[in-house]
């Protein structure tokens, strides 16, 4: 009975390295740009509609097709930021949000209209059922493992860039104080895009590991936001290792959740949640 | 689609008809219009179709354009009716899988195209909306792909007053659990059930009406009990069916979905020797993705290649049907493509023997009048097992490694069809 709930709780933990994936991207942007892109999830399901095309179409291995999407991810989101977004920072944080908000609704009708509502999966071949054999009845799914590990190494190279790099400096300034970093001669604008584009290389690689983990249809964007928010939430809004730490309480408790009762397993999360934000409403690991 | 209808009719009304009926149909080039013949021209008789070309129900339209084709082609566009030879139309509507929608097409069919019959199929989703503005309208209405309980009671149906218009074949919920559990318990187990039946409607409804027949076969279920869609982890489920040691599965969740908990089965290293999966594993589509993981699924058989009946339209067999669509398609014909072809038939040949063709009453009562030997076993709406409806035989099958296509279904039990052949044993998963 125990290796059933250390079986159960070892799933729970890889599920979290996948919900830690959806929120890294969203905590930087709110840790730097203090604001929330209403469009994560869109643009992450966004992206796994690429992979799918770049797959299906030109046969490209899933692997290979992330890796081109990522360089293109990061342009993308350079220049969302510095074309769009950037006209509406300033004094009214709500402009910026209602701005993501409408790209949400935008990303999801016109997935509708280009791919119909239906699921969509792309195949990750024999890697989607590999196994990992623990002993006494405990299995761990090879990719899932994989997933774990990208997102530890995800959060890990996005803390060396921030406070082991000059440019991680420069966004950390502008993250401090906007006002006096552009004083001292740093670009703000520049800045801003740039961290918007590491935003959206962590999209990519959650598409990447999303598409072939679960499911997806034009309208589960939302669903994937309110993962990745509060994992954000419940980890301290900006702290990378609190997402990771984040990710694990949400995919743990809606693990063990669904072992009671299998209604339960959504519900789980979100009343853990909940519980967290009225314990401790700055988060675990809180950063400000 | 739309193409322009070009015959002449023979009451002043006709011209106006025409132009009404080439707003939007699927027409058949008839009579050439260089010359207004003098004498009467007999009507053209219109069969209007409602499907869902469009949406998620799409999959249940791949076979329906090709059988519409070949009912066509062996019409010649052209049907006899009382020894008078009508040219035939038969006019297509998309349902865009919208229940709103087929209820609005529908009526389009009715009032604008001013078709004789109605025919429509594909869930209750499609049906049951259109045969509701059949029934209100007075038009006659003949279905399939719709189970019979779904069909009469999912439309308020109400067995001592049925239905005036309206006539549905297909099999219904008894056989849909029995022809599988059948094969199931001819395969040494446990009997032991995991069921994996969502919090969807078809989930729901399943937990109401499954389980007392399936207990009373000799099975227990275990029943993890209802869970939302989509799900990306099915290890609670999978966990629970390893300790309760479930060595039969039977799951009705859409094919994305079904697909994580097969992968996880097998990271799990949890394997059950009977698998069931609703939804997926009736057609080729749905089981190609998973290869060799998908030998000896158990699935029910509604018609395949080896039911030994023929089409009253054609005269194909199951069998040359079957190889005609392979041929033109390139692709596995899956067990919609009778029912589609059947879709026709039995209105083409209740056509056949109306009275009075501008009578709808008239040609209603040749519909629920006659028996029809279709290429899906025999129709007669008189039989029941509920009014309005008849009930077409079930078998199951298995999946096994093909000779023409990766995988081909076998039948391997006809408890409740005896007359359908077996080609195999019910056998447990191999798990190579």
């Amino acid at each position: 009975m125990a290796s059933l709930w250390i079986n159960q709780l070892l799933q729970g933990i890889l599920l979290g390295g996948l919900y830690a994936l959806f929120a890294t991207g969203l905590s930087l942007a709110a840790g730097v740009m203090r604001f929330i892109n209403i469009a994560h999830g869109d643009f992450i399901v966004l992206t796994c509609y690429v992979l799918l095309v770049l797959t299906t179409t030109l046969g490209l291995n899933p692997v290979v097709a992330t890796l081109i999407v990522l360089p293109a991810a990061f342009l993308f989101g350079f220049g969302l930021q510095r074309f769009l977004l950037q006209r509406v920072v300033g004094e009214n944080v709500l402009l910026v949000i209602l701005v993501t908000f409408g790209l949400s609704i935008i990303i999801e009708n016109g997935l509708l209209e280009g791919f119909g509502a239906d699921p969509q999966k792309i195949s990750g071949g024999w890697l989607e059922t590999a196994t990992v054999a623990l002993g006494a009845g405990v299995n761990v799914g090879l990719f899932q493992v994989l997933t774990f590990i990208a997102a530890v190494l995800l959060v890990a190279a996005l803390d060396l860039l921030l406070y082991r790099t000059g440019i991680g400096a420069k966004i950390r300034a502008v993250s401090d104080d906007v006002a006096a970093a552009d004083l001292i001669g740093l670009s703000s604008v520049r800045l801003y895009a740039i961290a918007m584009g590491i935003s959206f290389v962590t999209i990519g690689i959650a598409a990447g590991f999303m598409s072939i983990w679960t499911n997806f249809d034009p309208a589960s964007g939302p669903t994937r936001l309110l993962i990745a928010f509060e994992v954000v939430v419940m980890g301290g809004l900006g702290s990378l290792w609190g997402s990771l730490a984040g990710g694990i309480v949400l995919g743990v408790a809606q693990s063990i959740g669904g072992q009671f009762d299998i209604a339960w397993q959504t519900m789980a999360g979100h009343i853990v949640f909940l519980i967290v934000l009225a314990l401790r409403p700055q988060g675990l690991f809180p950063k400000y | 689609m739309t193409k322009e209808s070009r015959s002449v009719g023979r009451r002043t009304m006709s011209r106006r008809r025409v132009l009404q009926g080439a707003a939007g149909g699927l027409a058949a080039a008839s009579l050439p219009t260089l010359f207004r013949p003098a004498f009467a021209v007999p009507e053209t008789v219109k069969i209007g179709l409602v499907g869902p070309r469009t949406g998620p129900l799409a999959l249940f339209y791949e076979e329906m354009s090709w059988a519409i084709e070949n009912a066509k082609k062996t019409t010649n566009n052209s049907i006899t009716i009382n020894g008078t030879k009508h040219p035939l139309e038969i006019v297509v509507k998309d349902s865009q899988s919208n229940p709103n929608r087929a209820s609005e097409v529908a009526q389009e069919l009715i009032l604008k195209d001013k078709v004789h019959i109605v025919t429509t199929f594909a869930t209750p989703e499609t049906v049951n909306p259109v045969s509701d503005q059949c029934e209100i309208n007075g038009m006659p209405c003949v279905s399939n792909d719709d189970p019979l309980e779904s069909y009469f009671f999912g439309r308020k149906g109400d067995p001592k007053k049925p239905f005036e218009w309206t006539y549905n074949f297909f099999f219904n919920g008894a056989e849909a659990i029995g022809a599988p559990m059948s094969a199931w318990g001819r395969v040494k187990t446990n009997r032991k059930l995991g069921v994996l039946w969502a919090n969807d409607d078809d989930g729901r409804t399943f937990a109401r009406v499954m389980p007392p027949p399936i207990k009373k076969a000799g099975f227990t279920i275990v029943d993890p009990g209802r869970f939302d869609l989509p799900s990306s982890d099915y290890t609670p489920e999978i966990s629970k069916f390893k300790a309760e040691n479930v060595e039969v599965v039977f799951t009705v969740i859409p094919g994305p979905d079904f697909t994580i908990f097969w992968n996880q089965c097998a990271q799990q290293g949890y394997k059950p020797k009977i698998v069931t999966a609703g939804k997926v594993g009736e057609f080729p589509q749905g089981v190609y993705p998973y290869g060799s993981r998908a030998i000896n699924f158990v699935c029910e058989v509604w018609w395949s290649r080896f039911h030994p009946f023929s089409s009253s339209l054609t005269g194909q067999s199951s069998r040359e049907l079957a190889d005609a669509y392979e041929k033109d398609a390139k692709q596995q014909a899956s067990m919609g493509l009778g029912f589609r072809h059947s879709l026709l038939e039995v209105p083409i040949a209740a056509l056949k023997l109306t009275q009075k063709l501008d009578d709808p009453a008239s040609i209603r009562d040749a519909v629920r009048g006659n028996t029809f030997n279709t290429i899906v076993g025999p129709v007669d709406f008189r039989k029941g097992p509920l009014p309005n409806t008849s009930l077409t035989p079930l078998v199951a099958g298995q999946w096994r490694k093909g000779k023409k296509w990766p995988l081909e279904l076998v039948i391997v039990d006809n408890k409740l069809a005896p007359n359908i052949p077996v080609g195999g044993e019910p056998e447990p998963m191999p798990y190579a």
